[in-house]
């Protein structure tokens, strides 16, 4: 079973992406801020990791960076309201991301991309 | 806890001062009973007294007696000096005895005083706890009636009196015992309203992990139309029938499904807004519109535009033209943004006038909705309130309104100087041609202001007439700023006649200002 780590401060939006993830099959871990995101990546090994950008303590970027260093392979999907930001977006797609959500968005469609990425 | 210490507190301070005041008050006025006190104390430090016979010859027996050891003095005869008080009265009597008349002298560290500085200097030694006063039942005595009747009345209770009747020790007791009750009351209060904030909270985020599996099974487990044919009961086994019932717990469902709706896509925001109405939240936001706090109305009015709540339109519409700027706005901005066919004439009766955020804010949702709603921005011309027949301009302008430029040569005339700028640089924007007898009858006008708007859209649509004006302007203008935007403006309208004026002038100035319009380096400078 595939494992995906998101990590989100919103614990509604983060419910209900776990739910609908858990509903293709993933095994699903919920993390609401940048430190347990960072501590959650090297403690769990996940397949794919999920982020919002907006977090307290550490932003989605710090959280991509430090992915990026420890576990090089694991796709990221930042999902995030900053989406009309280009600057934000430019700066993750740089870091190597697999994709960017931006907020509002269709669980639906993220779960396709998830299964995309995983494929 | 509390009221126990405070309870001490103002004990001591009522206490303190008149434990005091009661020692000091046992050491009697009147001198025979101050005479009686003494010699129930027996001694006091550095207090004794002595005789004085104010007279010329002392009898003899007193002369050899031991025990008084008269001596001479130029007015009379004075004694030793005693420190026994119990004495005293026997000494009185033997001097009676003897016939001879005697005044009895305190003596205060070796100094004779009067009685009232002897009291004083006793009272002195009570207040520094250098003396401690005997007490003692003062025995009646044959002399007691009359003595009464030389004591002045005096109330029994002095003690209660004096420290009430001493108004700076009141003052300062009363202010002290205020400041504690204050401080006691601010801190109750404070930790009242803290604890009352924490319990609100934590029941906010109770309520808020409640909400999320229901919310989640619902969006994802049922149908749009599922969720619309849903009864009643079956929305209580997702929520609670005596939870939906708590205003609290309507908050936190209202904020939820708010925050959702703005963070969600597709057949979601859907399900959201029926869900809205099928937990019977949107009468809670249609009823939130009339509170009296502006914040509460203003999310309300949020509310009913997420949410869609076209029935609540009518009650939208009320608040419109609203004492408060941000109600007025939002339910503007609500009306705009939801209604079927949106005919303005909310807009064209508000009294305030609109600020340039507001003028945004609305035509942000104008763009939006402009295209699927057919909007007739005329009705804004007839407003009786400047800032929005202003906006109605901007709007034809903005949304490239020709069909309007009509309808503005209509109004034209009769509008302001203001509202003239607006109408030429309206013009000008969309190549109104056959405005240019309005365009040169503003480039006569006095107002300099006007005048340089009319040569600006004289740019662009002017013909030989605006031109022929604008060379009149350009020989009368003196201030080289102004001749400048003329020379431009004729430039555009005319060129040879631009030619013309520039070079056949024998002002340098002239040929400056042509070269800087000709300069293609220098066009915006």
């Amino acid at each position: 079973m595939k494992k995906i780590l998101i990590i989100e401060d919103d614990l509604l939006i983060s419910s209900l992406v776990q739910f609908r993830l858990k509903k293709d099959g993933y095994e699903t871990h919920l993390v609401c801020d940048g430190n347990e995101g960072i501590l959650a990546i090297d403690a769990l090994n996940p397949d794919l990791i999920i982020t919002d950008v907006m977090m307290p303590f550490r932003s989605g970027i710090e959280i991509i960076h430090h992915a990026k260093q420890s576990q090089p392979n694991t796709p990221i999907i930042v999902l995030s309201s900053l989406g009309e930001e280009e600057q934000v977006v430019l700066e993750a797609f740089n870091m190597g991301v697999a994709d960017f959500i931006p907020k509002p968005f269709n669980p639906n469609e993220l779960a396709i991309r998830v299964k995309r990425i995983l494929k | 806890m509390i009221r126990i210490f405070c309870w001490t507190i103002v004990g001591l301070l009522l206490f303190l001062p008149g434990w005091i005041q009661a020692q000091e008050d046992f050491i009697p006025e009147d001198s025979v009973e101050f005479r009686d006190f003494l010699i129930l104390q027996k001694e006091v430090t550095g207090l004794g007294y002595r005789f004085f016979i104010p007279e010329a010859q002392l009898p003899d027996s007193l002369h050899v007696d031991s025990l008084f050891q008269f001596s001479q003095t130029v007015s009379g005869f004075e004694s030793r000096y005693f420190v026994d008080f119990t004495k005293a009265k026997e000494l009185e009597n033997t001097l009676i005895n003897k016939g001879v008349s005697y005044r009895l002298d305190y003596i205060v560290l070796s100094e004779v005083v009067s009685t009232s500085a002897a009291q004083e200097y006793l009272v002195d030694l009570v207040r520094d706890a250098d003396y401690p006063i005997k007490r003692g039942e003062l025995k009646p005595t044959e002399d007691f009636v009359s003595l009464a009747s030389q004591t002045p009345y005096s109330p029994t209770k002095q003690f209660k009196l004096k420290f009430l009747s001493d108004y700076r020790l009141f003052v300062v007791t009363v202010m002290i015992i205020f400041f504690f009750l204050v401080a006691s009351i601010m801190i109750v209060s404070m930790l009242s309203m803290k604890a009352g904030k924490n319990k609100r909270e934590n029941l906010q985020k109770e309520y808020g992990k409640r909400i999320i599996a229901p919310l989640t099974s619902l969006l994802f487990e049922k149908e749009l139309h599922e969720i619309q044919e849903m009864e009643l009961e079956e929305i209580h086994s997702f929520f609670p029938k005596n939870l939906l019932a708590r205003p609290m717990y309507q908050h936190v469902l209202i904020d939820n499904i708010i925050g959702l709706n703005k963070k969600m896509k597709g057949d979601f925001k859907e399900k959201l807004k029926a869900l809205y109405k099928k937990l019977g939240l949107d009468k809670i936001s249609i009823k939130t519109l009339h509170h009296k706090k502006w914040d509460r109305a203003t999310m309300a009015l949020v509310q009913i535009n997420e949410m869609d709540l076209v029935e609540a339109l009518p009650e939208v519409k009320k608040f419109t033209n609203s004492t408060n700027f941000h109600v007025r706005s939002m339910a503007v901005a609500t009306l705009l943004n939801l209604s079927e066919k949106v005919d303005l004439i909310f807009l064209r009766d508000q009294t305030y006038p609109l600020s340039l955020w507001q003028q945004m804010n609305y035509l942000r949702i104008i763009r939006f909705v402009g295209s699927q709603k057919g909007l007739k921005l005329e009705i804004l011309f007839d407003s009786k309130n400047q800032s929005i027949r202003i906006f109605g301009i901007k709007l034809v302008r903005i949304l490239g309104r020709v069909d309007l430029i009509e309808k503005l040569a209509g109004i034209a005339g009769g509008v302001s100087e203001e509202e003239k700028e607006e109408i030429l640089e309206t013009y000008a924007a969309l190549g109104a041609y056959m405005e240019t007898a309005f365009i040169n009858d503003c480039l006569k006008s006095s107002n300099r202001a006007l005048s340089l708007a009319a040569a600006k859209a004289a740019a662009v649509v002017g013909d030989s007439g605006s031109a022929d004006i604008l060379v009149d302007l350009i020989g009368a203008e003196t201030v080289f700023r102004k001749k400048h935007s003329y020379l431009k403006s004729l430039y555009g309208v005319d060129k040879d006649k631009f030619a013309e004026v520039t070079l056949n002038n024998a002002n340098p100035e002239m040929l400056e200002l042509r070269n800087h319009i000709l300069d293609p380096m220098l066009q915006n400078v």
